[in-house]
């Protein structure tokens, strides 16, 4: 179905961007196909599974469901977006020494939304961040290391917040 | 370094058994690493797959011109441009169909600029079918004068499979007590989060490279070749990451040789790439059985015979489903100490959707019957099951009917260590006297086990694995294997067990292992045996580098033969620890000495197994292996919902290479066989899937997953690397009885026909209450 | 095979309404539904596709007064997360809580949710008990015309409502539930979230002197819409919390819940579970 386009302007990973794009696209088609950012990836197409989950504005949504269109004036972050120069960022650094990894294409979902569970609550639960994870799917963890690593995370920050 | 002997000693340390990342993990987790779905080649086309969306029926006429006339539109292919094409273990499929025998047939294939264009095309072509009646489970499909599915299959028979060993009738009469059980395990399906993709490509020779996900590279070209049309010397594969495979990337499906044939036809690449629905739709499932199963003992709990009728639901074609009845019948025989064994499996073809391999690959189904049958008959006997398991359990050294070797066999230091961990028996008798009691939520414990080959299984005419070995300038090692990383994480046991042997950090290793014209020959990842079989390769062409780099060193630095070893990136004295010299710079001189030598090795390992053979007697695996779970759980009796506690595994893992993989492997397949138990379901109504969604198709989430007790009992197997065994699939495979027997423990209910979802557990908890409302008045 | 002619995001409703005069805007809001429904062909666009998250005034929630007013943008995180609600409208927090996942509630809106009409919505069982309406603006005679429908008579079928093409759901409101007022809600289903609910239900009513009044209970995924249970309720108004007026009740589910087979669960399932759900609330009522 062709669809008329509309120019769009928004912040990405920190970055200005400007670009035209047909009003139906949605936002996880415009990163990979229009921006080539791969990292977000495509499991599913209808929120179920978490697995292109993005920040919009610091909240955590399914890039699948949202139209591109409305990205318009807002801020944008990726998995691309985490990592800091100085290399991973905790929480991924975290998922990858806790083995949390293995086929991995779940991840960059997974990964920004541990990210966005932490940062809301310094006292995140075992529980809460299973219930925060709900919509993400994994076929291959079984979610054990996922949890172990956002535990790991929630120490090291406590400990960081007393020292 | 070499004349500074006071340079600190190094002393040993192993990395056997430790916790190691995997390598690939932080470009996955930044989003960087590059899967096959991301892949875009320059001037690739999309291909795009029409559906017959219809089970059985005959194509009357096809019409693609107004699709060929669509701007963009670069190729239609139809079932004409792959005739005679056939493929699969019976040479029962081809890419592309002249006739619809299955809901997912691929009636016609475009290749387009875009994808948005191939699927305005798709809707362009016109299809008239006249709709056939169909076969829809197996027992219908054997009547005498059911449709047939393939008119050159008559009765619909597909794979056919007996074994007998000892007097039936003398066992029968033998026992005390039989149990008689008609077992229906269902259709699901792998649900890897990546979708399948092929990329296709030829070149002017008429050479095929295909990027795709398939998990045994080698045998795959032999598999694809003929759907092709061409020789399997003229395909290369290249095996991009993939978005987990489970056993779903063992055979060649259709979307890979219509990749192909698009790129033939156009000249240009051509990437085929599944939506969910059409992964649900087309992706292959576990396969379905009708399991007829009886088990008999005698009046102290010693196992007499084990008989099973299998009748599997083949589906519309042939792929390794029918083939399950391999490993089905091992269980049959070797699952406990079994005299007398009666199997036979008969594949009938439907026009359901056909089933390929999955992880525990015909085991989950046998085992979800004799790990019920089991705890059955202790209830029979009267005795404590841990007791009758022990009673019944095989030691190191025996042999099973089928003759696989138990060379080390731990099966009851499994039991015990897990019924000790959970406290599996003072548990049991409680909630079972609980059972009756009122009270809407129940707590239950069940113990399962099962036997896996954990050393490969030859079912091909080799089981082996091809290495190559570097060692560079720098001492950066390349290991060049044939085993396919999947994402379970044999790069880190490659990297891990080359840093034992060579004594270099995990960091200095690079893996090829991703092209079939640069690696050697493997058969591929399943039957749990890539840690086994290419530990093996690994370690045998680690220790060819060391040997040549070590006498070298001796030879070069006048030290005795034997004497040295590698150590922190040094050569060193073995006894103290002693660094004589830094490996890269002994690496150097060994290159640029007069009599020049470069450290490049290779192995071919081939393990001492039998092949499976016809009559299915043979030690087929270089190791089998056992694993016990005990579920613990909670089941509203009112909503059927069971809540699963806490699961203690003990599982003999030989030894433990990579600990963190190793756990990651079994909390994994615990989650597949929970989502197998509870939840996962293919609705198939008339050939047709009705619920090709995450949301009507429930793979386990977060907040459902139990907390696990894991016990890894290291029975050091002599042939396993370093004394390993493989572990990956067990764990899918016990899960789903354990979680039955327990709610039987919890109920008094059982589930015959899985999933024991909240609505089949609360109609059979409220059909007991109706049968035998005595029991409540009583 | 519809194509969009324009894209609007207006700021101001009177704009948006004048666009959507002649009928013929879809609506977008979250998108968490409007996206797979055109992905799948379920829906069809129409010539303008209205993005009203944009609206001044449209979000929010106003609950100072005797009136709650929740905007239609608002989203189900917010209402997760509304203190102020947790307090006078438990059992919609509850239900919110209980709504897909983390990352559909941040997206998905209030008023998407009961525009879209499934018999299964989460929000609309909640909403039904506490005895809501839904504001419907639109642009007649050269101004904003607004109306309030109950909410028990909005839906038709489903994916159905009464609402005009011209009309644009603005607001949800309900009276601040009085002080004796009890709510209870209950979905199916072992995830606690992200679940298609098989069944759900919600019970409202106040309760003085031991007696039930005011009582409504409402049901989702019994019927092609979700529903008042009036012959439930009808066992139950006037009458004390006891063993008898319960299994009365609990009888009463027969009449009016009237569910069918779907790949989801049997139409026995349903009924069983209806029956189950409001026994167990009606319990918890009682207990406490």
């Amino acid at each position: 179905m062709m669809s008329v386009e509309t120019e769009i302007r928004f912040k990405l990973n920190g970055r200005e961007v400007a670009l035209m794009v047909p009003v139906t696209m949605n936002t996880l088609s415009m990163l990979r196909d229009k921006l080539g950012m791969t990292g977000t990836k495509y499991a599913c197409g209808e929120g179920e599974c978490g697995a292109c989950t993005i920040r919009i504005d610091g909240k955590t949504v399914n890039s699948c469901l949202m139209y591109a269109v409305d990205c318009d004036g807002r801020e944008l972050v990726t998995i691309e977006g985490l990592r800091t120069p100085e290399g991973l960022h905790p929480v991924q650094q975290a998922f990858v020494d806790h083995g949390a990894v293995q086929c991995g294409f779940c991840m960059p979902g997974m990964i920004m939304q541990a990210d966005y569970l932490v940062e809301n609550n310094p006292n995140l639960t075992r529980e809460e961040a299973q219930r925060g994870l709900e919509g993400n799917l994994c076929r291959c963890t079984g979610y054990t290391k996922v949890l172990d690593a956002v535990e790991a995370v929630v120490e090291a920050k406590k400990c960081c917040g007393r020292c | 370094m070499e004349n500074n002997l006071t340079a600190a000693p190094i002393v040993k340390k192993t990395l056997i058994g430790q916790r190691v990342r995997k390598p690939d993990a932080p470009e996955k987790a930044t989003g960087k690493t590059r899967y096959i779905n991301d892949m875009v080649l320059p001037q690739m086309l999309i291909g795009k797959v029409l559906f017959a969306g219809r089970a059985h029926a005959r194509i009357i006429r096809i019409d693609t011109s107004a699709a060929e006339k669509l701007p963009g539109v670069y190729a239609v292919l139809t079932g004409k441009d792959a005739a005679g094409l056939k493929f699969g273990f019976v040479r029962d499929n081809v890419a592309l169909k002249d006739q619809v025998r299955c809901e997912h047939d691929e009636i016609a294939a475009v290749a387009a600029e875009t994808e948005e264009i191939a699927r305005r095309a798709l809707l362009l072509i016109e299809v008239e079918y006249e709709d056939l009646p169909g076969v829809f489970t197996p027992e219908a499909g054997a009547l005498v004068g059911a449709p047939l599915v393939h008119q050159n299959f008559p009765g619909n028979k597909s794979l056919s499979f007996e074994f007998k060993h000892g007097d039936l009738a003398a066992a029968e009469a033998l026992s005390d007590y039989v149990v008689d059980n008609v077992f229906r395990p269902h259709h699901v399906t792998h649900c890897c989060m990546g979708t399948s993709c092929a990329i296709a490509d030829f070149d002017h020779n008429g050479k095929l490279t295909i990027w795709t996900q398939t998990q045994y590279p080698y045998n795959y070209k032999m598999d694809l070749a003929p759907a092709l049309g061409i020789s399997p010397g003229d395909i290369r594969v290249i095996q991009p990451p993939v978005g987990g495979a489970f056993g779903s990337k063992l055979d060649v499906y259709p979307y890979e040789p219509i990749a192909a044939l698009l790129a033939k036809k156009t000249g240009r690449p051509v990437k085929v790439i599944y939506s969910r629905e059409e992964e649900f739709k087309a992706a292959p499932t576990r396969q379905a059985a009708i399991i007829h199963m009886r088990t008999g003992c005698t009046r102290d709990g010693t196992l007499t015979f084990r008989s099973a009728d299998v009748l599997l639901d083949n589906g519309a074609y042939t792929s390794w489903g029918p083939t399950i009845p391999v490993i089905m019948m091992r269980t049959t025989s070797g699952h406990y100490r079994v005299p007398v064994v009666d199997f036979k499996a008969q594949a009938i073809y439907t026009n359901n959707p056909y089933a390929g391999s999955f992880r525990g690959y015909g085991n989950v189904q046998t085992t979800y019957a004799t790990a019920q049958q089991m705890d059955m008959l202790a209830d029979l006997v009267d005795i404590e099951p841990l007791e009758f398991h022990l009673k019944n359990a095989q030691k190191s050294g025996e042999v099973t009917p089928q003759k696989s070797f138990l060379r080390e066999c731990v099966l009851a230091e499994c039991l015990e260590t897990a019924a000790k961990a959970s406290d599996y028996s003072r548990k049991r008798k409680e909630y079972a006297a609980l059972r009756d009691l009122p009270g809407r939520y129940k707590k239950g414990i069940g113990l399962a086990s099962s036997i896996h080959n954990a050393g490969g299984a030859k079912i091909h005419k080799s089981d082996g694995i091809g290495t190559i070995l570097k060692v560079d300038d720098f001492a950066r090692v390349t290991v060049i294997t044939g085993a396919s990383e999947i994402g379970q994480g044999i790069d880190a046991v490659i990297t891990l067990i080359v840093a034992e042997e060579l004594g270099v950090p995990l960091e200095h290793v690079t893996i090829v292992n991703n092209d079939s014209d640069i690696a050697p020959w493997d058969v591929g990842v399943h039957a749990s045996r890539t840690t086994f079989i290419a530990g093996n390769g690994t370690r045998r062409a680690a220790r060819k580098a060391k040997e040549q780099i070590l006498n070298a060193a001796a030879k070069m630095l006048d030290e005795p033969a034997g004497t040295l070893e590698l150590r922190g990136g040094s050569v060193v004295r073995d006894n103290c620890g002693t660094p004589l010299i830094e490996l890269d710079r002994l690496l150097r001189r060994m290159h640029f000495q007069a009599e020049p030598e470069l450290v490049m090795v290779s192995d071919y390992y081939e393990p001492k197994s039998e092949p499976e053979g016809a009559k299915h007697i043979s030690d087929h695996s270089a190791a089998y292996s056992h694993a016990v779970h005990i579920a613990e759980i909670t089941v509203d009796t009112l909503t059927g919902e069971i809540k699963v506690d806490k699961v203690t595994v003990a599982q003999d893992v030989g030894r433990v290479i990579n600990r963190m993989g190793l756990e990651g492997q079994i909390e994994g397949g615990i989650a597949i066989g929970l989502g197998y138990a509870l939840s996962e379901n293919m609705r198939i109504e008339k050939g047709m899937l009705t619920n090709p969604c995450f949301r009507d198709y429930k793979l386990i989430t977060a907040p459902e997953m139990p907390p696990l007790d894991l016990h890894f009992i290291e029975s050091n197997c002599a042939e396993g690397p370093y004394g390993a065994k493989g572990v990956s699939e067990l764990p899918t495979i016990v899960i789903a009885p354990a979680i039955a027997n327990a709610l039987y423990n919890a109920t008094g209910v059982r589930i015959f026909n899985p999933p024991m979802s909240p609505e089949a557990v609360a109609r059979a908890i409220d059909e007991t209450r109706q049968a035998g409302g005595r029991r409540e008045s009583e | 095979m519809n194509e969009i002619e324009q894209y609007l995001a207006p700021r101001r409703l009177d704009e948006a309404l004048q666009a959507m005069a002649n009928g013929d805007a879809t609506v977008l809001c979250g998108g968490t539904d409007l996206a797979p429904q055109t992905e799948s062909g379920a829906r069809q666009y129409t010539a303008k596709l209205l993005n009203i998250r944009r609206i001044d005034g449209l979000g929010g929630i106003a609950a100072e007064t005797d009136q709650v007013r929740i905007g239609a943008v608002t989203t189900i995180s917010e209402i997760r997360c509304h203190p102020a609600l947790a307090e006078i409208a438990p059992v919609l927090v509850e239900a919110a809580e209980h709504f897909a996942s983390e990352q559909i509630r941040n997206a998905a809106s209030l008023g998407g949710n009961l525009c879209n009409a499934s018999p299964a919505g989460d929000m609309i069982p909640p909403l039904l008990v506490l005895g809501a309406s839904v504001e419907l603006a639109c642009w007649r005679g050269g101004a904003v015309q607004t109306r309030l429908i109950p909410l028990e008579r909005f839906f038709v079928s489903p994916g159905k409502t009464v609402k005009l093409p011209e009309e644009l759901l603005t607001a949800v409101v309900f009276d601040r539930p009085a002080a004796d007022f009890v709510g209870k809600f209950r979905k199916s289903g072992p995830r606690p979230a992200l679940e298609i609910s098989t069944v759900s239900l919600a019970l409202g009513a106040r309760i003085a002197d031991g007696l039930l009044s005011n009582v409504r209970v409402a049901m989702g995924s019994v019927a092609p819409t979700p529903l008042r249970a009036r012959h439930v309720e009808a066992a139950l108004e006037g009458k004390p919390l006891d063993a008898a007026s319960i299994a009365a009740a609990v009888a009463a589910t027969a009449e009016d819940a009237k569910p069918i087979d779907d790949v989801r669960a049997s139409a026995w399932y349903r009924s069983h579970l209806v029956r189950v759900f409001l026994e167990e609330v009606l319990n918890d009522v009682r207990g406490n």
